[in-house]
């Protein structure tokens, strides 16, 4: 497994198709912390959903890095479609794991924020870039080549799940409880539009976190169902 | 000449739609064995259920316990690789499992085979179609493998790839291994096939025999049609290659029975004959072609 996660690392890397969404992703915090000071949760809140549309883009381009040709040549040796799925989502994870973190310490680091950051802006602010990350990933896997065979379809379907997220984030009120089966995107700009002088994180804060991991891992696993039954 | 696999009444279908019904054929080591059939006729399909990547819907497969390892090279050469050999070699390797020292030996002897040693360190983007193919076909023999399965090798290699790919699984063969293809290449069914199966409405239908006991028609190939004058009537040119602007390479088929009399000829206008092969009956297999509408 290690060494097929680091030839789908190297693969992707050696595409150069990160380019275009790592740019985005760069310039997008530069411009957001250019002004000082910021308010702490709304700045996270707002790079949390720039993220989330940048995941999007880093995950179809991470499944579809590898030659069409070579997959069919990997999969054979890799023996198994879930370890070579399972691959790819951790490269995704990855990546998601990695710009969570720049996005939550680049501005402490910068001084872009008005008051002292705490421990709980801090996790706050990991979690809501993290999950909105995992929860981009997991949506738009079902949208990648595996399932969709028009690319053009790729894109379009990848942007409508990512964009209808946010749609339903503005209407939650009025959707009512079917809203529990929607991309739970809302929980997290709802839980970010707490006061910066929040001191404690409320429990629930935690299981509404929880439930954006839980609706991400059940979108992976619909995606594995699907992956096989096509086979 | 050992049962290696045995698949019997194996039917696969996709949404609905059968793509194999009732297949039913066996392997034999040290013989290259052709599939050919018309396009979406479940060739493919059949190739991976011989390899174990797919499971069939239903039937048997029976594998000879002395079967460790199956290759498999697709029908698509990687286009896009972005390592030199030895990385790609070392990836598709740890991939399986293999361990680095015992892969390190077995890419330098696969190199050396494959006639790549002296690109090991350059990236293979910038490597021809023919060279690719080539990485593909050593991916597959990273293990020892009794048995090598690939999707139309020639496809897409211009004629001079063709007939080092060809040469090359003829030698693979001489190595003892067991090789199942499909193409719809007649030369490389003429040349290489010891047996072509044939499939048709999603089942095999007919198998052309033992190459051995057809090969009534022996192909020289020379340089040049300076020599080819006063041959015997039987004598006919099947190909001229171009090779460069100097050079040309003429594949002339005669009957057995004239072989000795267009070798005396050929010497005697000083030919350099670069290789002599018996061919299955060229009619054969058109035959098979033809009667399927071309559709192979």
């Amino acid at each position: 497994m290690r060494g097929l996660i680091h030839y789908q690392l190297l693969t992707y890397i050696r595409s150069y198709q990160y380019i275009p969404p790592l740019t985005m992703y760069i310039l997008s915090l530069l411009i957001n912390y250019a002004y000082t000071p910021n308010p702490i949760l709304d700045s996270y809140s707002f790079t949390s959903l720039v993220l989330f549309f940048i995941m999007g883009w880093f995950t179809v381009t991470i499944f579809h890095a590898e030659d069409p040709g070579q997959k069919q040549i990997t999969l054979f040796h890799a023996k198994s479609l879930s370890v070579y799925y399972a691959a790819l989502f951790t490269v995704c994870l990855l990546a998601a794991l990695v710009f969570s973190m720049i996005s939550t310490v680049y501005p402490v680091m910068a001084g872009s924020f008005g008051i002292a950051v705490r421990s709980s802006h801090f996790i706050l602010g990991f979690l809501a870039h993290f999950s909105l990350a995992v929860l981009a990933v997991s949506l738009s896997s079902l949208f990648t080549r595996e399932l969709v065979k028009n690319k053009t379809n790729t894109w379009w379907g990848v942007l409508s799940i990512l964009i209808g997220s946010v749609v339903v984030s503005a209407l939650e009120k009025s959707i009512g409880w079917p809203v529990w089966l929607m991309p739970p995107l809302y929980l997290s700009l709802d839980m970010m539009s707490a006061t910066d002088h929040i001191q404690k994180i409320p429990i629930l804060f935690y299981g509404k976190f929880g439930w954006i991991f839980l609706y991400g891992l059940l979108c992976i696993l619909l995606f594995s169902g699907a992956v096989k039954r096509k086979m | 000449m050992r049962e290696l696999l045995v698949l019997k009444n194996i039917t696969k279908t996709y949404r609905g739609k059968p793509v194999l019904n009732d297949a039913s054929f066996s392997l034999f080591s040290n013989q290259i064995t052709a599939l050919v059939g018309r396009n979406g006729s479940g060739k493919s399909t059949l190739l991976k259920i011989a390899g174990g990547i797919i499971k069939p819907d239903s039937g048997s497969i029976h594998r000879n316990e002395q079967m460790c390892n199956v290759g498999y090279v697709p029908e698509i050469t990687p286009a896009v690789l972005p390592f030199t050999p030895v990385e790609y070699l070392m990836y598709m390797g740890k991939i399986r499992g293999m361990q680095k020292k015992e892969l390190q030996e077995r890419i330098s002897d696969l190199l050396d085979i494959f006639g790549l040693q002296h690109v090991r360190n350059e990236r293979m983007t910038g490597f021809s179609k023919g060279m690719k193919q080539k990485a593909a076909i050593m991916q597959a023999m990273l293990e020892e493998t009794d048995m090598l399965i690939l999707d139309e090798p020639l496809s897409g290699l211009d004629p001079g790839a063709q007939q080092e790919v060809e040469g090359l699984l003829v030698d693979l063969k001489g190595k003892g291994l067991s090789i199942l293809l499909t193409c719809h290449e007649t030369k490389l069914l003429e040349q290489a096939a010891d047996r072509v199966l044939l499939i048709d409405d999603h089942r095999i239908t007919e198998t052309a025999g033992e190459k051995e006991n057809e090969a009534n028609v022996i192909l020289f190939v020379i340089p040049s049609e300076r020599a080819v004058d006063s041959l015997p009537s039987s004598a006919k040119i099947r190909q001229q290659t171009v090779l460069n602007t100097a050079e040309k390479q003429i594949e002339l088929a005669v009957e057995k029975h004239d072989t000795n009399k267009t070798l005396e000829i050929l010497l005697k206008n000083k030919a350099s004959i670069q290789a002599v092969y018996p061919l299955r009956s060229s009619t054969d297999i058109q035959h098979y072609f033809q009667k399927r509408g071309g559709g192979v």
